[in-house]
């Protein structure tokens, strides 16, 4: 049992804006739980408040009380709790402490000081449950995202906590990995687990949970039970800003509507019926020919002998985790090197000149943002620096009341909208974007859409990488899968 | 990272990384000891092999044919400024690089339970080897954060700090140590949910052990060593 009595909490970092304000409920001992609302509604608080990272890792001011099993929480520590609650976290890359997966799984029973036959034990039963055999002895580096947060998953599960709580476990995951996620949750659900999961992409739990906490500006405004959230409809979804309940593969999507023309992997039959080169067609496309790249001898991660693109487009490219879609974007854009030639207008393009004409937005805007302010960045990028174009640039991604905050400053998805304003600045015909709405939720992943619609008619070619069902209903005009 | 099982056991390797940087980097005993040098320079090659790290050992080797090669044909005819620079150049090279190339074999192949294991058999404080642990995990993690940063820096066309020569550091520095301290944050909260730091004792299911391999290396050691102070006391 979790109870929260007129539970308040402040950052440190930030103590006027309270993250949770006057938060009341109880949850019962097996329930599925899903908290959701908005980015910065106080979900991931709730999640910290629980397993005791707030206060020791992260410190702030609370008030009220919070009860675990009747005790309150205030008069324990964090590592009370270790073996009780497992947590498992968003980033698959930043939860392992070994770099091999057995490791990992001994990991907290070594803490435990669990004896060695012990930990064994314990290790097979759960890599039994998860079916995960194949994975064992493994380097961390060498796992899909998928694959890491099942390792993370099994992690916490070898412990055998009663209570499991989950920080937007999905925001990585491809389609696959999230029902496989789901089968994992189904698992502790059936084995009587009280779960906890804070999630903005509810769509592949929200027919397995008990109960919906909705939050908004650290309140929670409303707590559905499974019978009332069963009768939400997408309009009702809307309303509260979540988003889709509908659970599409993002290959349905591109077998279901002719709209999307696939040419999944060169040996498309129809490939010469509709891509005749007619002289047309050199307007309409932009064609690549030959992108193949392997780490080592002929094991071709990826093998496209050609591929067209829409011009004034967004074309999604969709596959599983690690089939090699961002090693697609790398060698699209130049960073790594490859025999691959871009044709468009008839020029041809290697891997060093298409370096200079076209952008990538990356997963991680982390990586590429370098300035002191907002302003300087789009600066940066700009052929000739000129600031009052740049402050035009930044109005029309909504940023410009950042332009002198430091962009390490930032929340992730302004982080990722300063880099889409360097790539307008840029003046580069073509756009690439890596998985742009990972860990976003509706408002913000309609603003990237909203963004891209806009691009496209300003005459921006844009070939985007998501696992995102919603965002490709959203603004794609056209599909390819990878295999 | 790859295979795990390698030759020797996470102990011998932390002697061999001392020996190199006692006998070969600081040059310790002099011109005595000129033959075991050589022997302890060709060691950690023999050792990229065994964990069939192909490319570092051949470029290794590449670099110190090349050092060899200035050293005894181009080096004679110099003079001058010329010749000092190109003294230092063979000297730090042909010094450091073994010891480096040690160094990195030790981090690419062991992992860190099997380092934790060793060093609890040695008995060293938790208060140490915990921090080192981390270290260990995280030089993966930064060299990958260093990759995609330059990529991003090659991309946006600003390797070079955008004009800005002054700013190629800053621009290069402050994403890593940025990334590395989220990447830190986080890997430290998901470590102490799991209980890291809860006992003072900690149970190892890594199984480590001395085999034909680590005795070779320690009786070639030990007569390093022998002869070392022999030559001392002579």
């Amino acid at each position: 049992m979790i109870r929260f009595e007129n539970v308040s909490f402040a950052y440190e970092a930030n103590p006027e804006k309270l993250s949770l304000d006057d938060v009341s409920f109880e949850i019962g001992d097996g329930q599925c739980v899903l908290v959701t609302g908005e980015s910065g509604c106080g979900k991931s608080t709730i999640i910290r408040l629980i397993n005791g990272l707030i206060p020791e890792f992260y410190p702030g001011e609370r008030k009220g009380k919070i009860y675990i099993d009747n005790d309150e929480i205030t008069e324990k520590e964090i590592y009370d709790f270790v073996g009780k609650i497992g947590t498992v976290f968003q980033n698959p890359r930043a939860q392992f402490f070994n770099v091999d997966t057995t490791g990992e799984l001994a990991f907290g029973l070594e803490n435990l000081a669990v004896s060695e036959d012990e930990i064994l034990k314990k290790i097979d039963k759960t890599v039994e449950i998860f079916h995960i055999e194949k994975l064992m002895d493994k380097s961390i580096f060498n796992l899909s995202g998928g694959e890491k947060q099942k390792i993370a998953c099994a992690s916490v599960d070898v412990l055998d906590p009663s209570i499991i709580l989950l920080d937007e476990p999905s925001a990585n995951l491809d389609y696959d990995a999230m029902n496989k996620l789901r089968d994992v949750i189904c698992e502790w659900k059936n084995q009587g687990k009280t779960i906890i999961i804070a999630e903005h992409r509810i769509s592949y739990i929200c027919d397995i949970v008990d109960r919906v906490i909705y939050m908004e500006n650290g309140k929670n405004i409303s707590d559905w039970s499974k019978d009332e959230f069963s009768c939400f409809d997408e309009a009702e979804c809307e309303r509260y800003g979540l988003r889709s309940l509908k659970r599409t593969s993002p290959i349905k999507l591109a077998q279901d509507k002719n709209a999307y023309e696939t040419d999944d992997n060169v040996k498309d039959i129809q490939e010469d019926k509709v891509y005749k080169t007619d002289k047309a067609d050199n307007d309409r496309y932009i064609i690549l020919k030959d992108f193949k790249f392997a780490y080592s001898g002929k094991n071709y991660v990826l093998d496209i002998s050609k591929m067209h693109i829409k011009r004034e487009k967004v074309t999604a490219i969709i596959g599983e985790n690690g089939i090699g879609k961002t090693t697609f974007m790398e060698c699209l854009c130049g960073i790594k090197k490859n025999k691959g030639i871009l044709i468009s207008d008839g020029k041809e393009y290697n891997y060093k000149k298409r370096l200079k004409e076209i952008f990538m937005v990356m997963q991680d805007p982390n990586h590429q943002l370098f300035t002191e302010s907002v302003l300087d960045e789009v600066l940066i990028s700009m052929p000739d620096e000129d600031v009052k174009k740049a402050r035009q640039i930044l109005k029309e991604v909504d940023l410009v009341e950042y332009e002198k905050r430091h962009p390490m400053s930032l929340s992730g998805g302004q982080k990722q909208r300063v880099a889409i304003a360097c790539a307008i600045a840029s003046k580069r015909p073509i756009i690439l974007m890596d998985e742009p709405t990972s860990g976003l939720d509706k408002k913000h992943m309609l603003e990237v859409a909203d963004i891209l619609n806009k691009l496209k008619t300003a005459g921006r070619t844009i070939i985007t990488v998501t696992h995102d069902s919603e965002f490709i209903e959203n603004c794609c005009d056209d599909i390819k899968l990878l295999k | 990272m790859g295979t795990y099982k390698s030759l020797l056991d996470p102990r011998t390797k932390l002697l061999l990384v001392f020996v190199e940087a006692t006998f070969v980097l600081a040059t310790m005993g002099g011109e005595s000891m000129e033959l075991f040098r050589i022997i302890f320079t060709v060691v950690p090659f023999m050792l990229l092999i065994s964990s069939k790290r192909y490319k570092t050992c051949i470029i290794g080797l590449m670099v110190l044919f090349i050092t060899w090669a200035l050293e005894y044909i181009a080096y004679p005819h110099m003079s001058g400024m010329l010749s000092y620079l190109m003294l230092a150049v063979i000297t730090v090279v042909t010094r450091f690089l073994p010891a480096y190339l040690m160094g990195s074999y030790v981090i690419q192949t062991t992992t860190v339970s099997e380092f934790k294991a060793a060093m609890d058999k040695m008995h060293v404080t938790d208060k140490l080897t915990i921090p080192m642990c981390v270290m260990f995990r995280f030089f993966p993690t930064v060299r990958e954060e260093k990759d995609s940063i330059n990529a991003a820096m090659r991309m946006r066309g600003i390797a070079f700090g955008g004009g800005k020569v002054s700013k190629m550091l800053e621009y290069r520095i402050v994403p890593i140590i940025s990334c590395s301290a989220k990447i830190g944050e986080e890997l430290s909260a998901s470590a102490l949910t799991r209980g890291l730091g809860k006992t003072n004792r900690r149970t190892n299911i890594c199984k480590i052990g001395f085999g034909i391999w680590d005795y070779i290396v320690f009786i070639f050691v030990a007569v390093t060593v022998i002869y070392w102070i022999y030559g001392v006391f002579r």
